[in-house]
């Protein structure tokens, strides 16, 4: 029963991963790179005219404080646009954590807590 | 009690201890409640309110610093910093919208300390969670080092 339950929801998440991956890939692509002149983006990136840049790294840089009303725009980004990143990276010290009362437990028994 | 290496209870590093520990307190939380308008945040500013527990360690010993922070209860804690911090990315779902989305942002002007929405509210939870985190990570180290003197 165990085995089933582990097989069914393994086979469920590849088939909803590809379906999601082949719907994504009919999306428009966010950043295609159309608009930018590398050579003359090489050649003197001073003087480049960044106004007509497309993509989600324009929409960072220029909207932020309209998005999301936060002056800092490095927590606005790792709050806002990148929120599971900052979900994950929080769930890697918790597991930590519990891996290192894991494996102190038996050293510090009778102490502590 | 004391350990051969690190000399605790000490007079000189018990009232360094005292002048720097409210300093320290008041200084990390200020970086987390400022995280949104200030540089820092919450995983900086819960690591300098963790200091404190070294601090209370390095000038009272090792028992004082359990009854100060109590471990069962910074155990806990943590895990209430995730909780919490997965509840405000659900927001987003509850007001129909996906996940993670800053749904009030447009509550306040930009640069009060209550603004940005979901932002703060997310930085003070991952604050929370870092600064009972790594206290309880501090505390059992050093309850495994004063174990090896006894």
């Amino acid at each position: 029963m165990k085995k089933f339950l582990t097989y069914f929801s393994l086979t469920v998440f590849l088939i909803i991963g590809c379906y999601t991956a082949l719907e994504m890939a009919k999306l428009a692509p966010t950043f295609d790179g159309q608009k930018i002149n590398v050579v003359e983006l090489y050649n003197n990136p001073k003087n480049y005219d960044y106004n007509d840049a497309d993509g989600v790294a324009n929409l960072m840089v220029k909207q932020t404080i309209d998005k999301t009303h936060a002056i800092n725009a490095v927590t606005a980004i790792v709050f806002d646009f990148r929120g599971y990143d900052t979900l994950g990276e929080s769930f890697v010290l918790f597991t930590a954590i519990s891996g290192t009362v894991v494996i102190l437990r038996n050293a510090m028994k009778g102490r502590a807590d | 009690m004391s350990n051969k290496n690190i000399k605790v209870k000490d007079y000189i590093i018990k009232s360094a201890a005292d002048f720097f520990t409210p300093i320290g307190l008041v200084l990390g939380l200020y970086i987390i409640l400022h995280g949104h308008l200030s540089p820092g945040g919450g995983f900086q500013g819960g690591v300098i309110v963790a200091s404190a527990v070294v601090l209370i360690y390095l000038g009272y010993g090792f028992e004082v610093s359990t009854k100060t922070f109590k471990p069962n209860v910074l155990k806990k804690s943590e895990a209430i910093g995730a909780l919490m911090y997965t509840f405000f990315a659900l927001l987003g779902i509850f007001y129909a919208a996906n996940f993670c989305r800053n749904v009030f942002f447009n509550v306040g002007n930009p640069g009060d300390l209550f603004s940005s929405g979901t932002i703060f509210l997310m930085n003070a939870a991952v604050g929370y969670k870092v600064l009972t985190g790594v206290g309880f990570l501090i505390l059992l180290m050093f309850g495994l080092l004063a174990n090896k003197e006894e």
